[in-house]
């Protein structure tokens, strides 16, 4: 893929048609053009700029890892398997209604309440699933709100279009909650920061989640012909040995086999390397099935850690050290994704030398390939 | 400006040719007159209901035009003289009961009235509808000045009643449109007595008003044509203009008359060429023809649209003794005068200066060339667009949003009516298809059954108003039965917008401006049982939820946009809904972010966009007031201000 910055039809031939798509959402919102429906990006109107913002942070156009870490972490992409690690742990949340309503133990909403308690940041940037379970994104300004944005949605969430509809006039502090991709965005927005839209260093503090890939492809109408989705309270892929997707109501929890899922697996998600969203102040994701109810935590800036201190002197965290096998397991499964999503890009362009928006430095590419 | 009902007789009135059409009516006595708004006739209905009440007759705007004929025809068979007056596509409509009326004949005097569009100038065809008048046996009349367009009318409710057929009149834009001196004639002031007489005494009989024994009538009506020439032979609007022996005849009629006669003056040929203007086209008369016909052995044949002239005098051509000379025809056939579109006095100067190998320059070249690129120069390009603060501009902006969004490559079917701008950037080119009255839903209801066939496509049928009333029922009704699969959308501006705000069965108010019974559309569309929405177009938000809501679901589904045409409100109200500014603080004119999407794709003409600011701002001349706009801007720098 070209290094150039091009306009929202290239976008659209580039990104959205060639199925790699992530439905991030940062393309969407931040004009009359471009607006996220029911899983898809959308352009509604002809654009004819040549260079557009929503090519620029799109996280699957070229992206120069390099500036991008040099911005985020002060320093060039080191090419380790989880990113830039300043500590590892497990921990979850003291509140018992937060662990009851989030995924494993709840740290990620226990994290952003003491910050929106603490006016470290004012409106968390979260996905939130409406009533018939379609995520959007959202923003959370307290506690309530944050408990109504908690829980996976397994679907593609345009989490980013919610930060590009807010006033470009605001001061508000923001948090924001994303994938791999989202963090990926928000990213590309620090190193290039964006025009004619609320400031980026509004952000304060980036959460990002462990992920291997979202459900797309008719998951949507798979969900609204099985379950009855308005009663829906959660939904779960429980860690191995699991081999389920959960659906739980109030009352009841229904399963389906995980092997009649994977036909939903977004396409799109193969091509991506990012397991840990390596550009994410704190990167959370569970503590498996070894730790059931408990989070895996992954701090890499000076923010994140001081968020963590916070959140321990206050009592809302909990936290053990994670074994040194746990860890092993997870450097293992990030290199495993950053690999299988280089070999896929490499048989969609038939060239080793298009690696699409994969912008790695040479020693970094060897070694993944080798 | 006096109206078509002055009593004045010998004085003499401007009237445009529909006004004289209209007062030739009602010089006839008509008692009664319905028609189908259609431009160029519209205004023959509009002069003569605006005066029905005081001239004590009956006026209505029917449904269709078949409606209005088969009205009219009621009026004729109870012995009230009756009139119906249409565009040319009106003729199509009313084909099938013509075709059967003129097997039976009819009561008191019956005029059909068609207006034809050369250049389709207002129209989706151009199509000569002096061949309905060969093809089903009926005597025409085509008026070349305004007094003819008045005496004639009046003139054919004499000849229909003489010969116990309809008869017809074609006009053309030029003359239903243009302005000329009438001198007017007495207004007769006889009441008027309705009384149906074919009721069948003790001994049964045969009613006269049904077309039975069809072959033998056919014969009968063969001799009423032949009678019909007869009286046509020595018309007074027939009549020759020139030299005894000519160099060149020249055969026309209508409007191209006075296009002739300018040729012929401009190029100071009068003693050389020869007009001979037919007003009876058909029958033709035949002798009067055969006469002028030797007085020259070239022939031009000068006639808007079809060669019907033409062809129909090279029938008689064909027929005349062997040793009679036949004279060189000049033509459309021969490429001399355009077989499509209106002439002009330029175009005949042209043809005979070929014919009679002269050069003739109408203007120096280098004047020509002046005349043509001034418009380039001055003129900024125009559009088909909607006016600023049509609730149309809002529905087709909502429409394409949520086609774009529902992502199943959905398309419009459209129809006629003011929305038929859609079809170009006004409406952002979302209507795919456009024929004609009711064709719409037609289609829709056709694709619609496409599925066995892998067809996934959403289809939008659009209609207006006025359209649903007049073609669109039978099919939504036939989609709802065959268990098709489309969306109808019902454009409710509460009046005939098009021709010009004339009411229709929706509006509670009837042509004489007398209120009446509204004909719900939602409580019809209800009643056939499937879902009716109706939304405001002017909320952008909600009727392209509506819209995707009514895609996502099968079968036939109705949703009526409801605002009134910004026309008629402001007429009334006399003031806009809103004060729009732009706020040039926060306009971001080309950035990323808008790009223009106002000016360059909403595209309102009340909208500008300022070069030298880099901003949009609001032509306050021009803007409606509706606010839509403030809706689209992405920055919300279009501010709008209730009045």
């Amino acid at each position: 893929m070209d290094m150039k910055v091009k306009g929202s039809k290239e976008l659209l031939t580039e990104v959205i048609d060639a199925g790699l798509c992530t439905l991030c959402g940062a393309c969407a919102g931040g004009c009359p053009y471009l607006v996220s429906y029911k899983g898809r990006a959308v352009l509604l109107d002809d654009c004819t700029l040549s260079e557009g913002q929503c090519y620029r942070y799109c996280p699957r156009t070229y992206t120069d890892m390099d500036a991008v870490s040099q911005q985020v972490f002060g320093m060039p992409y080191s090419g380790d398997e989880l990113g830039a690690v300043k500590e590892i742990f497990l921990a979850r949340s003291v509140d018992k209604e937060i662990h009851e309503r989030g995924q494993d133990g709840g740290t990620v909403t226990a994290l952003l309440s003491v910050a929106l308690a603490e006016g470290i940041i004012e409106g968390v940037i979260e996905t939130k699933m409406d009533d018939d379970k379609i995520p959007q994104g959202f923003v959370a300004r307290s506690r309530e709100e944050l408990l109504e944005c908690s829980g996976v949605s397994y679907e593609p969430s345009p989490v980013l279009e919610a930060l590009n509809h807010l006033p470009r006039e605001s001061t508000e502090k923001l948090g924001i909650v994303g994938l791999p991709c989202h963090v990926a965005a928000v990213a590309k927005m620090k190193t290039y920061p964006p025009q004619n839209r609320v400031n980026i260093d509004n952000v304060k503090l980036v959460v990002g989640l462990l992920c291997g890939w979202s459900l797309a492809n008719g998951f949507h109408q798979f969900l609204q012909q099985n379950f009855d989705l308005p009663r829906v309270t959660k939904f779960d892929i429980p860690h191995h040995p699991g081999h389920t997707f959960d659906v739980y109501t109030k009352s009841d929890k229904e399963s389906v086999e995980l092997d009649e899922i994977r036909q939903y697996i977004n396409n799109a998600c193969s091509y991506c390397l990012d397991m840990t969203a390596e550009f994410a102040d704190i990167s959370i994701g569970s503590g498996r099935a070894k730790f059931k109810g408990w989070n895996t935590v992954i701090v890499r800036t000076d923010a994140g850690a001081e968020l963590i201190k916070l959140a321990k002197a206050k009592h809302v965290l909990e936290t053990q050290p994670t074994p040194v096998e746990s860890v092993t397991n997870l450097k293992r499964a990030a290199l495993n994704k950053k690999k299988r999503a280089l070999n896929n890009i490499i048989a969609k362009t038939g060239d080793k030398n298009d690696l699409l928006y994969v912008g790695l430095r040479e020693d970094i590419l060897d070694n993944l390939l080798a | 400006m006096a109206g078509i009902d002055i009593d004045a007789p010998g004085t003499t009135e401007l009237f445009i040719g529909n006004e004289a059409i209209a007062r030739g009516a009602l010089e006839a006595g008509i008692g009664f007159a319905a028609a189908y708004p259609g431009t160029p006739s519209t205004e023959i209905m509009e002069s003569l209901a605006s005066v029905a009440k005081k001239m004590n007759f009956y006026a209505e705007w029917s449904v269709n035009e078949k409606v209005a004929f088969e009205t009219a025809a009621g009026a004729s068979f109870a012995g009230i003289r009756a009139i119906t007056a249409m565009k040319q596509n009106g003729v199509n409509v009313i084909s099938d009961f013509l075709a059967n009326l003129v097997v039976s004949g009819i009561g008191a005097g019956l005029v059909l009235v068609s207006c034809d569009d050369p250049s389709a100038i207002s129209s989706s065809n151009e199509q000569d509808t002096r061949n309905i008048a060969k093809w089903l046996d009926i005597p025409l009349l085509e008026p070349g000045t305004f007094q003819e367009a008045k005496d004639m009318t009046k003139w054919a409710f004499d000849l229909a009643e003489e010969l116990d057929t309809i008869c017809m009149i074609r006009s053309v834009t030029r003359i239903a449109h243009a302005r000329g001196n009438v001198t007017l004639g007495e207004l007769p002031r006889k009441e008027h007595k309705a009384h149906f007489d074919e009721i069948a005494s003790f001994t049964p009989t045969l009613t006269k008003f049904a077309p039975v024994l069809s072959a033998w009538k056919h014969q009968q009506l063969h001799a009423k044509l032949d009678k019909a020439q007869e009286i046509f032979e020595p018309s007074p609007f027939n009549w020759y203009r020139g030299p005894d022996k000519a160099e060149l005849l020249i055969i026309t009629c209508g409007s191209c008359w006075l296009y002739s006669l300018e040729a012929v003056n401009a190029l100071k040929l009068e003693s050389k060429v020869g007009i001979l203007k037919l007003g009876t086209i058909w029958p033709l008369p035949q002798k009067l023809i055969e006469k002028h016909l030797s007085k020259s052995q070239k022939i031009l044949v000068v006639e808007e649209i079809d060669p019907f002239l033409e062809g129909s005098i090279k029938e008689l051509v064909a027929d005349l003794p062997p040793a009679s000379p036949h004279p060189t025809f000049y033509g459309k056939r021969s490429g001399h005068i355009n077989a499509f579109g209106e002439l002009n006095p330029d175009m005949v100067i042209e043809a005979i200066a070929r014919i009679m190998d002269i050069t003739y320059e109408s203007r120096p070249a280098e004047y020509s060339k002046k005349a043509e690129e001034v418009p380039l120069t001055y003129m900024p390009p125009r559009l088909m667009t909607f006016c600023s603060g049509c609730p149309h501009r809002a529905t087709f902006w909502a429409i394409k949003n949520a086609l774009r969004l529902d992502g199943r490559d959905g398309f419009v079917t459209g129809d006629i009516g003011c929305y038929s701008m859609a079809l170009g950037p006004a409406g952002f080119c979302q209507v795919r298809t456009m024929y004609c009255m009711g064709a719409g839903a037609g289609i829709a209801s056709g694709l619609g059954k496409l599925g066995q066939f892998g067809f996934k496509q959403p289809v939008l049928a659009v209609c207006g108003d006025s359209t649903f009333f007049h073609a669109t029922i039978p099919a939504l009704i036939n989609g709802i039965y065959n268990q098709s699969n489309f969306t109808l959308i019902i454009l409710d501006n509460n009046a005939t917008a098009m021709t010009g705000f004339q009411p229709h069965p929706g509006t509670g108010m009837t042509a004489m401006e007398e209120p009446t019974k509204v004909v719900s559309m939602d409580t019809l569309c209800a009643s056939l049982g499937v879902p009716v929405e109706v939304c405001d177009p002017f909320d952008l938000k909600n009727t392209t939820e509506t819209l995707l809501k009514a895609m996502s679901k099968d079968g036939i589904k109705v949703v009526i946009m409801r605002r009134e045409c910004e026309l008629v409100r402001a007429r009334r109200e006399k003031k806009p809904l809103y004060k729009v500014h732009v706020d040039p603080d926060k306009c971001l004119g080309e950035a990323c972010g808008c790009d223009r999407l106002c000016t360059r794709v909403f595209g309102c003409l009340g909208l500008e966009w300022d070069k030298e600011a880099g901003k949009a701002k609001i032509d306050e001349t021009v803007c409606a007031g509706c606010g839509v706009c403030a809706d689209i801007c992405p920055q919300g720098a279009i501010i709008k201000e209730a009045v």
